[in-house]
C-alpha cells in the first residue's frame, strides 16, 4: 500500500509538517517495496485552498493511507468522498512513524 | 501545546486588553497577533530582537508598455475593474486580484504576473517568541498572512506549554485563517446592541469550524441590562459564559503606559484572572 | 457629496459618526459598507425594507462534455478547481469570480451560475435612504457587496455618507473609492493612534479631502498633536461621555437628544464647510 506523509524537511528522518496544505515535502512510502520517495510541495505558497492541492497530489500518487496532525476543513471534504484513509500522526520521525502505523498504533484522525 | 485565540466580531471590545492580560497572567513565552491591517499587541507586551523580511501576497499583474498594441482586450474581460485607460492601458494594483485572465486574452504576450510584497512578517525573540505582522493599506487575502503568522510561531516554538492568540475583527477570512487548530476560541462581547449583535455572528464563524468556544462580556457596566441578556443568552446557547469585566478608565492608562492590566492589582484584573482561570480549565479538560 | 467615515481601529465611532451625521443631514443617504459585521440598521430601525441579494458568478462543469484536460485545474490562481477522482470539483468559497476557468476550458464544458454571498437591505428612516450590505457567515470576502452598494449611491444628487469596515484591506479600499472626503474617527489611546496612522496612510495614498473626528475625548492630547503635526484638520471632538456611551450602546441615535444634537450639527456643518 502507498503511505503520504507531508513533512518538514525531506527524507525519512524528517518530522511530520504541522500542515497538510503548506508542508515542504511529502513522503510517498510504498510498503511492498519497502521504499519511499521526496517530493516537492508545489502548491504550498497558494493563498488558498492549498489543503485540496495536497489532496489532489495524494490522490494521483494512488495513496491508500494518509498520516497528518491534521486536515483543513475543504481538504476534508475531498478525501471522504475518497477511499483514502487518514491516520494521526505522533510526534514521531516518518520512518518512525510508518512503523507505528503498520503495528496498529495509530488513531484515524476522523 | 495549547492554542487559546482571542476574537470579538466587532472592534474595540477589548481583544488586546484580554489577550495581553492572559499573556501577563499565564507568562506565556510565545504569542501572536493575528490582526495584521491593524496589528497592536506589541505595543503592550514588548519584546526584544525584532526580526522582519517583507511578505509576498499574491501575484499582480503587470503590463509591458513596449509590447502593448491597445487592443483593450484585457480590459473587456477584467471582472474587477482593475485596468485603466489613461493615454495607455494600465493595471491598478489595488484593485487587481490576481487571476490572470487578463495574461490568458492578451494576444501579444504583454502582460506578465509579478509578485508583489502586500506586508511585513516579523518575529520577536528573546526569552519570549512573539509572531506578528502588519499588511500593506489596500492588499487582500489577509488570511494567507495570518497563516502565516501562526506558522512563523510554530517554527520558532521549543516546549511552550500555552500560546496566546490575538485575533483580528470580523468574521472574513483573516479571522477564518486564525481559527484553524486553535483549542479555544475567546470572544470578548460588550453590551451594546452592535456589540451582541457582531457577537452572534463571529460565534456562528467559530461553531461553523467546530472550535471550543468561550464568551466573556468586557465592560459590562456601561450597560449592566444588556450584560445580563448577553450571559442568559450565551448559557441557552450552551456555550461557556466566564465571565464580566469592569470599564475603568485606568484601563487606558495602563495601556497608553504600554502595561498589560494585570500588572496593577484592580477590579479589571482581578474579573480577567479569573476569567482565565476558567478558560485554562476548558482547555485541559 | 459622498463622505466616507474610516477609523482603522474597530469600535472608535464610525457608526456613531456616520449615522448621525445622516440623520442630521436633509435629504442624505446612509450606507452601511461594514459588510462583515454591520451594525447600522441597529440605530435606523427600518419599518417597510426591500431586499435583494447580492450574487457572484461561480463555474460549474458539465462532466459529460468534461475530457480531464485540466486546463481549468491549473489556470485557477486561487486553487479553487481540483481534479478529484476524474472530475473536476468547484470549490466554490475559494473561487474569486474571474471567469478564467470558463475561458482556458476547450470543451466549453464550465458554465456559471449565481452564488449568493449576501444581501443589502434598503429603506427610508425620515428623511434618512438608507442602505445596509450584509455578507453571509463563512464568506471570505465582502468586496462585491461593498461594490454592489456604491452603485446604489453613484448618480444619486444627495449627500452621501458612508460607514466604513474596521481595518486598511481591500475592503475599506473598496468603501472609499468613490469618496468626496474621508472623515477619519480616532480615539486618544496608543492604540487609536497606531491605527490612525495606518489609515491616514491609506486616505492620502488615495488623494482624499481628510478630517478628523477624536472620540471618548479626554485631557490626553496623543491625537491632537498627531493632527497638528500633519495638518490634519480637526472636525469634532466627542467628549468620552457615559450617558452618550449608554443611550448608543442601546441603539438610540443620540442626536435625537437636544444635549448631543448640537455636537454633531457642529461636525456636520465643519464637514460642509471643507467639502466646499
Amino acid at each position: 500500500m502507498i503511505i503520504v506523509m507531508p513533512t518538514k524537511t525531506s527524507g525519512e528522518k524528517s518530522f511530520i509538517s504541522d500542515h497538510f496544505g503548506r508542508c515542504n515535502f511529502f513522503y510517498v512510502y510504498d510498503s511492498e517495496l519497502k521504499s519511499g520517495e521526496v517530493y516537492i510541495n508545489e502548491n504550498k505558497d497558494g493563498q488558498g485552498g492549498v489543503g485540496i492541492k495536497s489532496a489532489e497530489f495524494i490522490l494521483n500518487k494512488k495513496a491508500d493511507v494518509l498520516i497528518t496532525p491534521r486536515v483543513g476543513e475543504k481538504a476534508l471534504v475531498v478525501l471522504q468522498s475518497t477511499d483514502i484513509k487518514v491516520f494521526a500522526s505522533t510526534d514521531q520521525i516518518v520512518k518512525d512513524l510508518i512503523v507505528s502505523y503498520l503495528n496498529g498504533e495509530l488513531k484515524e484522525l476522523y | 501545546m495549547k492554542q487559546i485565540l482571542v476574537l470579538s466580531g466587532k472592534g474595540g471590545t477589548g481583544k488586546t486588553t484580554v489577550a495581553s492580560a492572559f499573556i501577563e497572567i499565564s507568562k506565556a513565552r510565545a504569542y501572536a497577533d493575528c490582526d495584521v491591517e491593524a496589528p497592536n499587541l506589541h505595543l503592550v507586551n514588548k519584546v526584544m530582537n525584532k526580526k522582519s523580511k517583507p511578505y509576498y501576497g499574491m501575484s499582480k499583474a503587470f503590463i509591458v508598455q513596449e509590447k502593448c498594441i491597445e487592443c483593450g482586450l484585457c480590459q473587456t474581460n477584467c471582472r474587477f475593474d482593475s485596468i485603466d485607460f489613461d493615454g495607455k492601458y494600465t493595471i491598478n494594483p489595488y484593485a487587481c486580484e490576481g487571476c490572470s485572465v487578463c495574461k490568458y486574452v492578451c494576444p501579444v504576450d504583454a502582460i506578465e504576473m509579478r509578485q508583489s510584497i502586500n506586508g511585513e512578517i516579523t518575529i520577536y525573540r528573546d526569552k519570549n517568541i512573539f509572531s506578528t505582522a502588519e499588511l500593506n493599506m489596500g492588499s487582500g487575502n489577509s488570511g494567507k498572512l495570518v497563516t502565516e503568522v501562526k506558522t512563523q510561531l510554530k517554527d520558532n516554538l521549543t516546549d511552550e506549554p500555552l500560546v496566546i492568540i490575538d485575533g483580528s475583527p470580523g468574521i472574513g477570512c483573516p479571522v477564518i485563517a486564525s481559527i484553524s487548530g486553535v483549542d479555544l476560541v475567546l470572544i470578548v462581547a460588550e453590551p451594546s446592541v452592535s456589540g451582541i449583535s457582531d457577537m452572534e455572528r463571529i460565534i456562528q464563524t467559530a461553531q461553523k469550524f467546530r472550535v471550543k468556544t468561550a464568551v466573556c462580556v468586557n465592560k459590562y457596566d456601561t450597560n449592566i441590562s444588556l450584560s445580563r441578556k448577553i450571559e442568559t443568552h450565551i448559557l441557552a446557547l450552551n456555550i461557556d459564559f466566564l465571565g464580566m469585566i469592569p470599564y475603568d478608565k485606568k484601563v487606558i492608562e495602563l495601556i497608553n503606559n504600554g502595561e498589560p492590566v494585570t500588572n496593577v492589582e484592580f477590579s479589571v484584573s482581578f474579573a480577567i484572572r479569573d476569567i482565565y482561570r476558567k478558560a485554562i480549565q476548558m482547555i485541559e479538560d | 457629496m459622498q463622505v466616507a467615515v474610516l477609523s482603522g481601529k474597530g469600535g472608535t465611532g464610525k457608526t456613531l459618526v456616520s449615522v448621525n451625521l445622516s440623520y442630521l443631514a436633509k435629504d442624505s443617504v446612509y450606507v452601511d459598507c461594514d459588510v462583515e459585521e454591520p451594525n447600522g440598521l441597529l440605530y435606523y430601525k427600518l419599518k417597510d425594507t426591500a431586499q435583494e441579494h447580492v450574487n457572484v458568478k461561480i463555474p460549474v462543469v458539465n462532466h459529460e462534455q468534461c475530457i480531464g484536460c485540466k486546463q481549468c485545474t491549473e489556470f485557477c490562481e486561487f486553487n479553487a478547481l481540483a481534479y478529484i477522482l476524474e472530475k473536476v470539483r468547484v470549490f466554490k468559497d475559494l473561487c474569486h469570480s474571474c471567469g478564467g476557468c470558463k475561458l482556458v476550458c476547450p470543451q466549453n464544458a464550465i458554465t456559471e451560475f449565481d452564488r449568493s454571498i449576501g444581501k443589502i437591505t434598503s429603506g427610508f428612516y425620515n428623511e434618512t435612504e438608507v442602505f445596509s450590505g450584509k455578507m453571509n457567515v463563512g464568506i471570505e470576502s465582502g468586496v462585491p457587496i461593498i461594490k454592489e452598494l456604491l452603485k446604489k449611491v453613484l448618480n444619486k444628487k444627495k449627500d452621501v455618507f458612508i460607514d466604513s469596515p474596521p481595518g486598511n484591506g481591500c475592503s475599506v479600499m473598496e468603501s472609499i473609492s468613490d469618496a468626496d472626503y474621508c472623515l477619519l474617527v480616532a480615539e486618544p489611546s496608543i492604540f487609536g493612534l497606531h491605527n490612525l496612522k495606518m489609515v491616514y496612510a491609506l486616505v492620502k495614498v488615495f488623494n482624499k479631502n481628510i478630517g478628523l473626528v477624536i472620540n471618548k475625548c479626554n485631557d490626553d492630547d496623543i491625537i491632537k498633536d498627531f493632527a497638528k503635526a500633519n495638518k490634519i484638520k480637526i472636525v469634532g471632538e466627542i467628549p468620552m461621555d457615559l450617558e452618550l456611551g449608554r443611550l448608543n450602546s442601546n441603539g438610540e441615535i443620540v442626536s435625537k437628544y437636544s444635549q448631543y444634537s448640537w455636537l454633531f450639527k457642529d461636525i456636520l456643518n465643519n464637514v460642509y464647510k471643507e467639502v466646499s
